[in-house]
């Protein structure tokens, strides 16, 4: 099984000339590490219309809708970093979780991620952080982390 | 209603496969001494049993529409919203919930 973060779907030097451009750039991330087909990337910056993925703390999680589904191959997620940052509806975002999801393989690192949020100074770690492997690590959901 | 009322929170989503899933995981944490069981569902199948919907302000009218009779109570801000924050409190307390 392929792994949900592949180091090849992260970049932490991604420039961006607006929102649906940091997007595309994810969904090519995932389409690049073989998670997705092309046309998931269109179903992403749709769902970004009908309803904004930004989530706190400079975090962006944009993702597919339900009719995209069948465009994911495997579960996987991206990570890009903007150090730049991008204008996403009036919140400065600098950092995109990309995620592609056919069933619930990605729950867990969503959760942990979410922890990270809610903790400014895990928030900033993260956003901030220039090095792959330490993202990687700050994303590794906690092992004692019971799947619900 | 009242927060010791809630045995079901639905957080209705439109896909299921981001945001929602990151504040239905949340609110289990949050919540995990009450006895409230959080699912999240798309937007057009909210259970009947459920007893209070939690979703994104864009999905309220969707979520009214597929559930005319149940509270729903929408945010902004995917963590850490106050209206959520304000729903948690009141099912920790048994206080009034304003849906």
């Amino acid at each position: 099984m392929p792994d949900l973060l592949d180091r090849a779907a992260i970049r932490l030097d991604a420039v961006a000339a607006d929102r649906d451009d940091a997007i595309r750039q994810c969904g090519h991330a995932l389409e690049g590490v073989g998670a997705v087909d092309a046309s998931y990337i269109d179903a992403m910056v749709e769902r970004e219309r009908s309803v904004p993925t930004y989530v706190g703390e400079g975090v962006a999680i944009p993702h597919g809708t339900l009719a995209g589904k069948d465009a994911v191959r495997h579960d996987a997620i991206c990570v890009l970093r903007f150090p730049d940052g991008v204008d996403w509806d009036g919140h400065l975002v600098k950092l995109c979780v990309g995620i592609a999801a056919k069933g619930d393989g990605h729950v867990r690192l969503l959760s942990e991620l979410a922890q990270i949020l809610l903790d400014p100074d895990s928030a900033r770690a993260l956003r901030e952080s220039a090095n792959v492997d330490e993202v990687i690590r700050l994303l590794q959901p906690a092992a004692q982390e019971v799947p619900q | 209603m009242n927060g010791k009322d809630v045995k079901k929170l639905i957080v209705a989503c439109d896909a299921g496969m981001g945001s929602s899933v990151m504040l239905a995981s949340q609110l289990r944490k949050e919540l995990r001494k009450s006895a409230v069981t959080v699912e999240h569902t798309p937007v057009n199948s909210i259970p009947g049993d459920a007893d209070v919907v939690v979703c994104h302000a864009g999905l309220g009218a969707r979520a009214k529409a597929s559930a005319p009779d149940t509270p729903i109570i929408t945010f902004q801000v995917f963590l850490g919203d106050p209206a959520v924050t304000r729903l948690v409190n009141a099912i920790k307390n048994g206080s009034e919930i304003n849906a």
